[in-house]
């Protein structure tokens, strides 16, 4: 699904080049359950933001579904937005001024998706997420998993096949992390949706099947998890 | 303490420079046209200031009162000066009489050699009417330089121009029109501009009397040119005067049954602005205009306020947690007060410093459209730094209150943890203002519309003649001018590229107008009056009138043929215009009989209905020959006129104008509010758009976030710049709703002081709206297209 070939990526400070990845290749398979995990600085948000069209590779090539996607025009990325990708951020980053509802909603409108189909869809996750109760409350009044929990719904409303999340837990108490990690392995086993995020804690990349380790950006380790 | 609050201030500033930029155009443009509006008012406003007792000091205007009308003329019959001093001795202390004249000065030299000669407008005075109104003497004084007939007084200006150097004047002679020699006895200063009084020569009034005219004793005629001054008696009250004037009237008129005389004191500080009236100098500017300047003026410095407001408010979010810290430190919320007061106060003062250098790159256009020299002095008018010093206090606190109040009221607890969004920042307020702001644009649009489309109007109607390429050139009246009439005429028409003349004593269109009762086929008087006009066989051709039924004038000195307009016979219900062929009609105590019947044309300006008009010749009324010229050939054929008239007439002064240039002057204050209107209405749509684009650069960088999240969800960059642009589409199309029935009432009042106009239909309305849309479209989509493709992924990376 995912072909990462030599990607290289620096910041250019006053002709210093600080690299940030340097030559990353990896292969990504449908249905797999990735965890990128090294210490800070290491490059794992920008490896996944390249992985998601967030940034571009100074260097490198990079297929998504087997097209290449490194310089992609804007109308083919909304395109794979809307129908591929699904974002959950650490900071949740659901919009302020929209209900629950409202929040899980966007996406289906900007996919066009019809309204009694999106009527279902929606209550269909609320239910899944037991947040019907909360559907007309705003951001600021759930707690962080809370949030957390409909900035994956509206991630999956659209009905993504791959879901990128960048330290999805790291904002949590262990307890509702746990509960969004048994979440992704069920969505990885259940739905068949591949999944990559960025973890700092051992303990939460083991409910994935594969491991990255990465150290100034450079992987130095590829381990698969064996269930 | 108020240097560390400048500093933060200018820091403040610096760090948002853009919004300061947008605040400092926005002020210092709104500023500058306020300033200019001021400087003009203020000089309108000193027309004929500094008489002594201006309180006590009167003009007499005469009014007539017929079955279907009512008018005033600033005139008096000429008797009438002499009977009130005699009959109202209790109330005035002086009352005396002025009239307007004009003629030819001559000047020679001490060997008799003609050095001078020069056509000049002069007033013929009583020596009380010096004691009226305090003019500065030079030399000489009023009772002794005036009381004597030939002899004149004259304005130092004048006196150098005559004489090379006023001091060297008195005792010297000058001739008048080629009869009476008149004594130089005076000298008075030259009159400011700002005077409705431009006396330059002023001639005894007993000279004038000696002329030995009929009308001098004659209550039945009166001219604009005879105007009466009183000054009130100290003590006295013009009420208690004006009681009297019923039993003045019914002792000196005599009865008539057409129409009612009247008579009413005009105060001297009213003069400059009644423009029914007028006055000497010909300059009047009507208060309601000064108003009306003075109400776009504060419409302009409201948009420019609002901008900052808006702006103001919508950055107060980011200094919340300012406010908080300083809280917390222990300042008091008057103290945050003062502080972002003296911001404001340092947006405005450097706004004023650059307005003022824009009114000085602004003002010779301004003194150009108004013909007038206005000055932007601050040591020779020192109101004007006081109203600079009021319009910086009073736009600081209009622009800055508001946002002081806002900014200073964030709890601390709040502002530290960042939860004040934009919303609590008066949202709606800002929408509300942009409303207004935007009402105000577009009534301003729609009426600079409507002036234009109405002043193209007035451009393009057929007025029922062709004034293009015909001059009207001044002739002499006396019987010793019109023996030479025919010679003149004869060698004009000999002149290439002459199609035709006419001598005449009006154009079709002029602001010279006679009225006279008259009988028509031997009735009784008629109930209206009739404008009368002479003129030879010529006239119709010379001015392209159309003759509808029966001929033109022909060839004769008499006034038996009469030519009437269509109106008049409507007005007399003669419904088939021939029958109305062969009726007599006596007018001016002489009888004629209609030979034909011409075209309606507007004889007047297309505020004014046409009146009804009786035309005939005779050759003692002439005071202009109208030449129809080619129009390939007007300058040299101009040239060649005044080269024939100066041989054949030595002894007077050449003088001409163009028909067009005359009806041009007509609309001379339509075309100054069309112009204003234009200028105005820009620099408004400039404020209001600059405004806008503030605006929607903060709202575009407050939602910088969430335009990033609504792209990883799919949203296409038009999707986000519809997101973006929504609101504010939306407050335009209402200020447009609030504009319209506002804009509508202004037009339609406008437009009412027309008789000829255009018909007020939806289409400035329209244009007015689609104009508005259309800019506010291109102002917040390049800014929110900017923000919908710029890289966002920043908003989203770190938290
Ligand atoms: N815009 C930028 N300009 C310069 N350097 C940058 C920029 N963005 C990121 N970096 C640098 O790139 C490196 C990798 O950043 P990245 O965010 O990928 O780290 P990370 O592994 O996600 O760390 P963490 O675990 O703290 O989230 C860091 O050293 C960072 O300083
Ligand atoms: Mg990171």
């Amino acid at each position: 699904m995912i072909q990462l070939n030599n990607i290289e990526k620096y910041y250019a400070n006053k002709g210093i080049k600080n690299y940030v990845l340097r030559l990353v290749t990896t292969t990504i398979k449908q249905g797999e359950f990735v965890s990128i995990m090294g210490p800070s600085g290491a490059g794992k948000s920008t490896l996944l933001n390249i992985i998601g069209m967030l940034e571009e590779p100074t260097y490198g090539s990079y297929e998504f579904l087997g097209e290449d996607v490194t310089s992609l025009n804007e109308r083919k990325r909304i395109e794979l937005y809307r129908n591929h990708i699904g974002f959950v951020f650490q900071a949740y980053h659901l919009i302020d001024e929209m209900t629950v509802y409202e929040n899980i909603e966007a996406p289906l409108l900007y996919k066009k998706v019809g309204s009694s189909e999106r009527a279902s869809r929606i209550a269909d996750l609320l239910d899944r997420f037991n947040i019907v109760a909360k559907k007309d409350l705003f951001p600021n009044q759930l707690s962080g998993g809370q949030q957390q929990l409909v900035g994956i719904a509206r991630a999956l409303a659209a009905q993504p096949s791959i879901i990128l999340a960048d330290e999805p837990t790291g904002n949590l108490q262990s307890a509702q992390a746990e509960e969004i990690m048994t979440l992704f392995k069920k969505l990885n086993q259940e739905d068949g949706i591949t999944i990559i995020q960025v973890t700092h804690s051992e303990k939460n990349a083991q409910y994935g099947n594969r491991i990255l380790h990465i150290a100034d950006g450079v992987v130095k380790e590829d381990v698969a998890i064996l269930s | 303490m108020f240097k560390l609050n400048l500093k933060i201030a200018w820091r403040n500033l610096w760090k948002n420079k853009g919004y300061t930029f947008i605040n400092i155009l926005g002020l210092s443009i709104g500023m500058a046209s306020c300033i200019l509006i001021f400087i003009f008012i203020r000089y309108q406003l000193s027309f004929d200031e500094n008489f002594k007792n201006e309180n006590r000091i009167y003009r007499v205007i005469s009014g007539w009162t017929t079955p279907d009308n009512f008018f005033e003329s600033a005139g008096t019959p000429r008797p009438l000066p002499a009977a009130m001093r005699n009959d109202f001795k209790q109330q005035f202390d002086k009352v005396a009489a002025i009239q307007a004249s004009g003629g030819i000065i001559k000047v020679k030299d001490e060997s008799g050699k003609e050095r001078i000669k020069t056509s000049e407008s002069v007033h013929y005075a009583e020596p009380d009417f010096f004691e009226i109104l305090s003019f500065k003497w030079l030399d000489g004084n009023p009772r002794q330089s005036l009381s004597q007939p030939n002899t004149v007084v004259l304005s130092d200006e004048m006196a150098d121009k005559l004489f090379g150097d006023w001091h060297k004047a008195v005792g010297k002679s000058v001739n008048f029109q080629n009869k009476v020699d008149l004594k130089v006895t005076g000298i008075i200063e030259k009159t400011p501009d700002n005077s409705s009084f431009p006396l330059k020569v002023i001639i005894s009034y007993k000279t004038y009397l000696n002329q030995a005219r009929p009308e001098s004793t004659n209550w039945g005629t009166v001219s604009s040119t005879s105007e009466c001054y009183v000054l009130l008696k100290e003590g006295a009250s013009i009420e208690d005067a004006s009681k009297s004037l019923p039993q003045f009237i019914t002792k000196y008129y005599k009865r008539d049954n057409v129409s009612k005389e009247s008579h009413r004191f005009q105060q001297l500080r009213d003069i400059h602005y009644n423009a029914d009236l007028g006055n000497f100098a010909n300059k009047v500017m009507p208060k309601k205009e000064l108003y009306g300047l003075a109400i776009i003026g504060a419409f302009l410095l409201l948009t420019a306020c609002i901008n900052f407001i808006n702006l103001a408010t919508a950055q107060a979010v980011s200094r919340g947690k300012e406010v908080g810290v300083r809280k917390v430190m222990g300042s008091l919320r008057r103290q945050l007060i003062v502080q972002f007061l003296t911001e404001t106060l340092t947006i405005t003062v450097i706004s004023l410093l650059v307005g003022c250098v824009l009114t000085e790159v602004a003002l010779p256009g301004m003194q150009s459209l108004f013909k007038d020299h206005i000055s932007f002095s601050i040591i020779e008018h020192p109101i004007i730094f006081v109203f600079m010093v009021i319009l910086v206090l009073l736009v600081s606190f209009l622009a800055g209150f508001y946002p002081a109040m806002v900014m200073s009221g964030y709890s601390p607890a709040l502002a530290i943890k960042n939860k004040i969004t934009a919303n609590a920042a008066g949202l709606s307020l800002r929408k509300i203002l942009v409303v207004v702001q935007f009402a105000i644009t577009i009534i301003l649009i729609i009426g600079t519309l409507v002036v234009l489309r109405q002043m193209s109007y007035m451009r393009e109607k057929p007025l029922g003649f062709i004034p293009t390429a015909v001059a009207l050139v001044d002739v002499p009246s006396d019987s010793m001018a019109i023996t030479r009439y025919h010679t003149l005429q004869d060698q004009i028409n000999k002149i290439p590229g002459v199609l035709s003349t006419s001598y005449c004593s009006a154009a079709p269109s002029s602001d010279s107008n006679n009225e006279s009762n008259f009988r028509y086929n031997g009735t009784v008087k008629s109930t209206f009056q009739a404008n009368t006009k002479t003129g030879d066989e010529n006239y119709f051709k010379t001015f392209g009138l159309e003759i509808i039924a029966g001929k033109g004038l022909s060839k004769s000195d008499t006034i038996k043929d009469i030519v009437v307009n269509e109106t008049m016979l409507k007005k007399l219900n003669v419904v088939n215009y021939n029958d109305a062929i062969g009726k007599s009609i006596r007018i001016n105590d002489k009888t004629g009989y209609i030979i034909g019947v011409v075209k309606d044309f507007n004889n007047m300006s297309l505020h004014e209905p046409i009146s009804p008009i009786v035309i005939n010749s005779d050759k003692e009324s002439y005071t202009t020959i109208a030449v129809k010229l080619d129009s390939k050939s007007i300058l040299p054929a101009m040239q060649a006129i005044e080269k024939i008239w100066n041989t054949v007439l030595p002894e007077y002064v050449y003088g001409s104008t163009f028909m067009d240039d005359k009806i041009s002057e007509y609309y001379q204050t339509e075309k100054i509010m069309g112009a204003l209107f234009k200028v105005f209405a820009g620099v408004i749509i400039f404020i209001s758009f600059i405004g806008l684009f503030g605006l929607i650069s903060f709202v575009a960088t407050q939602r910088t976030r969430e335009v990033a999240i609504r792209k990883v969800l799919g949203a296409s960059t038009l999707e986000l710049v519809k997101m973006l642009n929504g609101s504010f589409l939306l407050m335009v199309f209402v200020a447009n709703l609030v504009a319209w029935p506002l804009a509508y009432l202004f037009v339609a009042k406008w437009l009412a002081t027309f008789t000829y106009r255009i018909d007020l239909n939806i289409w400035p309305f329209v244009f007015a709206m689609i104009i508005s849309m259309v800019i506010t479209l291109i102002t917040v989509s390049i800014r929110s297209y900017k923000a919908a493709v710029t890289n966002t992924i920043d908003a989203l990376k770190y938290e």
